[in-house]
């Protein structure tokens, strides 16, 4: 079964799955269902460590941020002072 | 050396073996792939990311250390291997947001920090989730 969700208006593939089952996305991605608590769906994901696994509100935030910093100023020299660190536990090397 | 044309530079002379590749793509920007590091000022602890693509895209850009000093500290194994570059040695930069007309509301994303393979030049935006980081740190100035 198809259909289209918003925002984004592609088409996506819709499974129905039980708890303990699990979908498989390409050769190395196992997405299972642990756990349904009323609304409240657990899964387990099993994945390469090279592909990041994200809530998807957290990777729209870093895209609405970039979105943001793309449309920084040219000439800010108000910015071109020494600019005082946040507080740190610990001292890092650079 | 190729000239690119840019927004807010103007045409500029590129070094193309100094450009960086987002290989997946910058979140946002996926058509995007292939940028240049510009310095913004002498002396300035800002630099541009500009595009080579699109002459009105480009992002400043900091070392966040100079924000943070233990940025990156105490990640979880999971989070530090998100970071590795292959075998490379990495160079880690921070887009900052700056607010047209309000300068001293300038944030910092260490949510999502640009990893630069020193020798590859491939990069690639990462998402330190678990770590507690802001997507906009306000900067602090002395």
């Amino acid at each position: 079964m198809l259909y289209v969700p918003e925002p984004w208006r592609v088409p996506v593939l819709v499974l129905t799955r039980k708890v303990e089952e699990s979908i498989t996305i390409g050769n190395h991605v196992t997405v299972t269902v642990l756990e349904v608590k009323g609304s409240q769906v657990k899964l387990g994901i099993k994945a390469p460590k090279d592909v990041p696994v994200n809530r998807t509100e957290i990777f729209e935030s870093v895209i609405n941020e970039n979105i943001r910093a793309s449309e920084a100023p040219s000439d800010f020299e108000a910015l071109t002072f020494p600019i005082k660190q946040a507080p740190a536990n610990k001292t890092g090397e650079l | 050396m190729n000239t690119i044309k840019t927004t807010r530079f103007g045409e500029i002379e590129v070094d193309e073996s100094k450009a960086i590749r987002f290989t997946d793509g910058l979140p946002g920007f996926h058509n995007n792939r292939d940028f240049i590091i510009l310095e913004h000022k002498p002396g300035s602890p800002f630099l541009w990311m500009q595009s080579m693509d699109t002459p009105d895209l480009a992002f400043v850009m900091i070392n966040p250390f100079l924000m943070k000093s233990d940025y990156l500290q105490g990640l979880s194994p999971e989070e530090e291997a998100l970071l590795k570059n292959e075998d490379d040695e990495i160079i880690v930069f921070s887009l900052v947001t700056i607010p047209r007309g309000e300068v001293q509301k300038a944030t910092v994303n260490l949510l999502g920090p640009i990893v630069v393979g020193a020798k590859s030049r491939k990069a690639k935006q990462v998402i330190l989730a678990n770590a507690g980081y802001s997507h906009c740190q306000q900067m602090i100035f002395s």
